[in-house]
Parts: C-alpha cells; sequence; structure tokens
C-alpha cells in the first residue's frame, strides 16, 4: 500500500460534504473509530485503493474529493460484509450507495464507473419493459461502453440453452411503473426526496 | 396468513431471473412444491424489484419498485414465497427501512399512489421449507436420499445480510441451506467461503472482478471435497455455473463443479422427475456426477 501525507487543515475540511452523505445515507460517518474491520472482510479491498475504513477517515478528515477522484466507491460490490461486522454500527454499504450517487451527480460518468452504466441502463429496462430484459442489457452495455465483442462467446451457449431469450414479453402495468418514475423525479423538483 | 386448512399457500414472487437466465430455479420450485403440496399462486404482473442496481443508482427508487411489488402481492392469498436471494433481500429490506421511517414512507406512498403494506410476511423459500414445513416432514417425504452426494451450500451475500433484516438464520454462521439439503440426506462439507461475495453484478461490467472472487469459491469447495455446490441465488448461479470454464482458463484450476438450485436437489430427492428439474440448462454438466451417486 503507498503511503500518503494527509494535510489536515480548516481550508481542506468540509464537513457539508459528511452531512449530506450522512442524510442520504442515513448512517453516521462520525461514529468510525477505525478499527478497520471493515476492510479486513471486505472482499473487493484488492481492487480498491482506499481500503473502506480509510474512506470513511478521509470523509471525517473532510478530504471528500479524494474519495470521489479514486476508483474504490466502484468496486463496491454491496455485499454489505462491512456494515453486518461494524462494531460501532456505521452502515458502509448505505455509504458507499450515497457516495456513488453524490460523485455521479457531481462528475457524471467515468472509466472508473463503469457499473454504474450498467446500474442505469438495468433501471431503464425497468422503466420500459417492467422486467429486466437481460440480452438488451448486455448488448446496450457492450455498445455503451465501446467493447463490442465482450462476452460474445457466452450468447449462444446461453441462448441454446433457452438462457437469454431473445424476445420480451412486457408487463401490463406499464403506465403504472412509468408514474412511478415520475413522481420521483417530481418529488426531487420540488425539493421534497433526496 | 396460513390458511386453517392443512395445506399451506403461497402467494409467489419469482423475480426476472427466474423467468429467463434461472428457468431452472422456477421450474425445479414448482415442480417440488407440488410434490410437497404445497401452493403457490404467482403475483399478477409483479415487475423488476430493481436488485443492487437500484438501491446503487437512487435508493427511494428501489423502495418504491419493492414497494409496489408488496402492495400487488397483497392481492394475492398467504405469505409471500420468494426464491432469489436478491429479491428477497430488496423486499424485506423496503418493509424495514419503511416501518422505521415515516418520511421514506410517505415518499414512497406517493411515488406508488398507495399504502405501503407491512403485514405480509416475505420468506424464503429456505424458510419455508425448513420452518413452514418442516425439517422432519421433508425428510419423511424424501424418496431418493441423497446420500453420498457431498454439497458445499453456498449462501453468499444477501440471504443473511444485512443483519436485522432478513432473519433468515444467523448472519455469521448460518445453517439453514446444511439443514434442509441435510434432510434430503446429502452430506453437506465444511467449507471457508460459503458467505463471500461471488462478485455479484460485476459480471456485466468488470467480468474479471467475477473470476477472482467466483475463482477462490469454486477453489474453497473443491479443496473441502465437495461434489458440487448449491445455492439460492440466480446471481451467483451466473458468476459460478456459466464464467466457470472461463474461470478454469483464468486460473488454471480444473473444477468441473456443477452449480445446483437447492431447489433442484431437493426435487431430485422427493421424486419429481428429473426431466423437469432443468439439468439441461446448466452449463457445467450435472448428469455424470447424478449417475455415479446413482440418482438418475
Amino acid at each position: 500500500m503507498k503511503h500518503t501525507k494527509m494535510t489536515l487543515s480548516t481550508e481542506t475540511m468540509n464537513l457539508g460534504f459528511v452531512r449530506k452523505v450522512e442524510a442520504l445515507s442515513g448512517s453516521s460517518v462520525r461514529r468510525c473509530f477505525q478499527c478497520g474491520k471493515c476492510s479486513a472482510g471486505c472482499p473487493m479491498r484488492s481492487f480498491m485503493e482506499h481500503p473502506p475504513n480509510r474512506i470513511v477517515r478521509l470523509l471525517q478528515l473532510g478530504q471528500y474529493e479524494r474519495v470521489l477522484a479514486g476508483r474504490s466507491i466502484w468496486y463496491c460490490a454491496s455485499c454489505e460484509t462491512c456494515t453486518t461486522r461494524c462494531p460501532n454500527k456505521v452502515d458502509l454499504a448505505a455509504i458507499m450507495d450515497a457516495l456513488r450517487k453524490l460523485s455521479w451527480d457531481a462528475q457524471g460518468p467515468s472509466k472508473e464507473s463503469y457499473v454504474q452504466l450498467a446500474n442505469r441502463l438495468f433501471l431503464d429496462n425497468i422503466r420500459t419493459y417492467g422486467r429486466q430484459y437481460e440480452m438488451r442489457l448486455a448488448a446496450v452495455f457492450n455498445v455503451k461502453s465501446g467493447q463490442f465483442l465482450k462476452d460474445l462467446m457466452l450468447g449462444p451457449k446461453l441462448i441454446t440453452r433457452g438462457k437469454l431469450k431473445m424476445f420480451h414479453q412486457k408487463n401490463r402495468n406499464l403506465a403504472e411503473i412509468e408514474q412511478i418514475f415520475k413522481r420521483i423525479e417530481e418529488l426531487r423538483k420540488k425539493g421534497e426526496a433526496p | 396468513m396460513t390458511p386453517a386448512k392443512n395445506l399451506l399457500t403461497y402467494s409467489y414472487y419469482p423475480g426476472c431471473s427466474l423467468h429467463a437466465s434461472a428457468k431452472e430455479y422456477d421450474e425445479s420450485t414448482r415442480g417440488l412444491f407440488k410434490a410437497l403440496g404445497i401452493g403457490l399462486k404467482e403475483v399478477p404482473d409483479w415487475l423488476c424489484c430493481g436488485a443492487t442496481p437500484a438501491h446503487n443508482v437512487d435508493e427511494l427508487l428501489s423502495l418504491s419498485l419493492c414497494a409496489k411489488n408488496l402492495s400487488l402481492a397483497d392481492g394475492v392469498e398467504g405469505d409471500l414465497a420468494v426464491a432469489c436471494a436478491a429479491c428477497f433481500s430488496r423486499l424485506k429490506v423496503t418493509q424495514h427501512h419503511l416501518a422505521d421511517s415515516d418520511a421514506k414512507r410517505k415518499q414512497v406512498e406517493y411515488a406508488i399512489d398507495g399504502k405501503v403494506s407491512f403485514d405480509k410476511p416475505v420468506k424464503h423459500l429456505l424458510e419455508i421449507l425448513a420452518k413452514d414445513f418442516g425439517l422432519d416432514k421433508l425428510a419423511a417425504t424424501v424418496q431418493k436420499p441423497l446420500s453420498g452426494l457431498k454439497v458445499a451450500c453456498y449462501y453468499g451475500c444477501l440471504l443473511t445480510r444485512p443483519p436485522e433484516v432478513p432473519q433468515l438464520d444467523c448472519v455469521e454462521a448460518p445453517t439453514i441451506m446444511e439443514r434442509v439439503v441435510g434432510a434430503a440426506g446429502a452430506d453437506t462439507v465444511a467449507w471457508s467461503h460459503r458467505l463471500e461475495c461471488c462478485g455479484a453484478n460485476f459480471t456485466l461490467s468488470r467480468p474479471g472482478v467475477v473470476l477472482k472472487l467466483s475463482g477462490e469459491i469454486l477453489a474453497s469447495a473443491k479443496a473441502a471435497g465437495a461434489d458440487c455446490l448449491m445455492v439460492a441465488c440466480p446471481l451467483c448461479h451466473g458468476n459460478l455455473d456459466i464464467r466457470q470454464k472461463e474461470i478454469e482458463e483464468a486460473t488454471g484450476n480444473r473444477f468441473g463443479m456443477p452449480v445446483f438450485y437447492m431447489t433442484q436437489l431437493l426435487a431430485l430427492a422427493v421424486g419429481v422427475a428429473p426431466g423437469k428439474l432443468g439439468f439441461d440448462s446448466m452449463i457445467v454438466n450435472p448428469l455424470p456426477l447424478l449417475r455415479e451417486k446413482n440418482l438418475l
């Protein structure tokens, strides 16, 4: 692990951001006492440059730019191991959700946030069809991420076993589903939802 | 919610995967429940629960999609039976969060234009088999014991986590899968990676992550002497079965480890015809193993 020096001054501290994370996640950031149990159990640790406990420490110090600039938040698998094991009830998985939302809202898509592109296409499918349409999800993701040939060899295997459907049946209550999306957008516009 | 008569009846939320990449999970669930005399009635017009992607992007949307499903399920008799670990987790998390926060509940009620329902118990199939139906009764129904089959029960993340929500079993050392398949006569192995993450939905965006994490799970099961894995999550199944050949190529290990849905093994044990259990849909062919153990 590379050691980087942290500079701490009133200029570099920004607790306003911490409050935003706490409001979005419903979890305290400031309760963390750095025992490191979250990082010890994190299956994605080897893909991250800041382990989960250091993400929280950086937030406590107000150094959120370093968190948002890094890749760690995009490699969290939402497995909830950290939240399960935290001895001081910090919901790290929820904090990661909040960080991904804030990062995407502030800086939009990046190469590191590929997983969020996939997540967003997943939601598009719900809005359009009511249910997942795996074939479309994989195809659109490959096109949008510029990896046209990714998993090309898996397709035929799955289709012949009936696991990947070429066509999709739409839900009958699509209008109601569209309403859910619209009403949430409406709440946000009015500032009545985070 | 269980009716007074002897028969158990449930409303059923299959989730998207069970109509597509995990159709063998759906087929074997229906086969098993029919053989056990448990009624299942699919919730009409259910929609995608949003799984992990929804809460990653938009928590309010994630809660609203699940709340809509819960209100649709209210119209069908019986507790809600859920097969997929992710759907199970999301539906329970929604009930838990919305009971906890009036502000969130109000936002969700506006979004779905209706009341949020908390009354209907959401139950994973494992819970129904172990608690409602009962392990003794299950053992008594077995016609073809899975004796000699060494099974590594794989829980993954969402059957037991987050803590306080699923209440299925102990969050760090669950045994419900071992107890259920053990009642069907299988030998379960003790192994290290029962609760480790398989790489989840990185399978689409970063398959390399899945190759590493799922590779470690397969290696751990093999080291413990397992013949096969047993899962209750379509995403875990995809990562461990569909990507197993790639994992073998990437790691140089040879596993050849069939990955069964728990209902496939149980249905086989209670005498459902093997042709109805979707074994031909699996990528790692399980038939040689089942023949070797005299289960076909």
